[in-house]
């Protein structure tokens, strides 16, 4: 393996993962806000 | 003009529009890899820990782009009044400390093989630091107040007064004494930088570039999801059921 190829293994490692991660989360939150409105609408339902 | 941009908008912002970019944006990530990892020549000095540059040049690129983005929604939110520009401001602020933080963290792992540290208080460095730290008071002083407007109208401010940090990052490798080399693609006299080089560096800026459109995108959705829900929870229907 090149010297210091580490290096660059991590680099593109730690850019996949943040934007991934950053993606990822982005998704989980619109899943939140869907699910909190929902819950909301269907207690008033419940009314 | 004005009319034709909202209808290119309204179609990109559709769910369709989403998966579409969000499918151009891995081939553009992918592509960009490709080029950096394997056609590009390896630095005759560095060798191939130069190959850093590849994602550290676009995700500092990208920084700036998102700040600047911040900062005319700032101007225009406090020209209309209107929500939507506090919306796209607080979206491009998120993301330009995303891209910002990569930016650094990046330096960090190209500093240490080739400066012999993984950071020092050189004026490129220190100046990158302030603006993460801009960046991220904006999104806490966000969560400081409940008050739409008010929360709006304090973000607008820092947003416009915190983009005098973005010149000063830019040129302080001219201004003051520093490690961190010059401009090599933006300079007098032309690019110094090889062929297969600026092609990948180019190819890099644009990926992150339809990236940071996907991601605008998205969280322009959360945005307006996660405010549907806050205002649907402190309707009072929902009040008087506590």
């Amino acid at each position: 393996m090149a010297p210091n190829a580490g290096f660059v293994i991590a680099g593109y490692l730690v850019t996949a993962l943040a934007l991934g991660g950053y993606t990822l989360r982005l998704f989980a939150r619109a899943r939140t806000a869907r699910r909190r409105s929902q819950a909301i609408a269907d207690r008033r339902r419940d009314r | 003009m004005a009319a034709t941009a909202e209808r290119a908008f309204g179609k990109a912002t559709s769910r369709r529009g989403e998966h579409l970019l969000g499918i151009a944006t891995l081939i553009a990530l992918g592509i960009s890899a490709a080029l950096s990892l394997l056609v590009a020549p390896p630095d005759a000095v560095q060798g191939e820990v130069q190959r850093i540059m590849y994602v550290h040049v676009p995700a500092a690129w990208l920084a700036y782009l998102s700040f600047f983005v911040v900062f005319i929604s700032s101007i225009a939110y406090l020209k209309t009044n209107k929500t939507r520009w506090d919306r796209v401001a607080a979206a491009s602020a998120e993301i330009g400390v995303l891209f910002t933080s990569l930016a650094i963290v990046l330096g960090m792992l190209w500093g240490k093989p080739v400066w012999g540290t993984w950071w020092t208080w050189d004026p490129r460095l220190t100046t990158t630091a302030v603006l993460l730290l801009i960046y991220v008071a904006y999104l806490a002083v966000r969560r400081i107040t409940d008050n739409p407007s008010r929360r709006a109208r304090w973000a607008a401010v820092i947003g416009i007064v915190g983009f005098i940090d973005v010149p000063i990052v830019h040129l302080s490798v001219a201004w003051w004494r520093s490690l961190h080399q010059g401009p090599t693609v933006f300079r007098l006299g032309g690019p110094e930088i090889e062929g297969t080089m600026l092609l990948a560096l180019l190819v890099g800026v644009a990926a992150f570039t339809i990236t940071y459109a996907y991601l605008m995108i998205l969280r322009l959705r959360v945005g307006r999801l996660e405010e549907r829900a806050a205002r649907e929870a402190l309707s009072p229907l929902v009040g008087a059921e506590r």
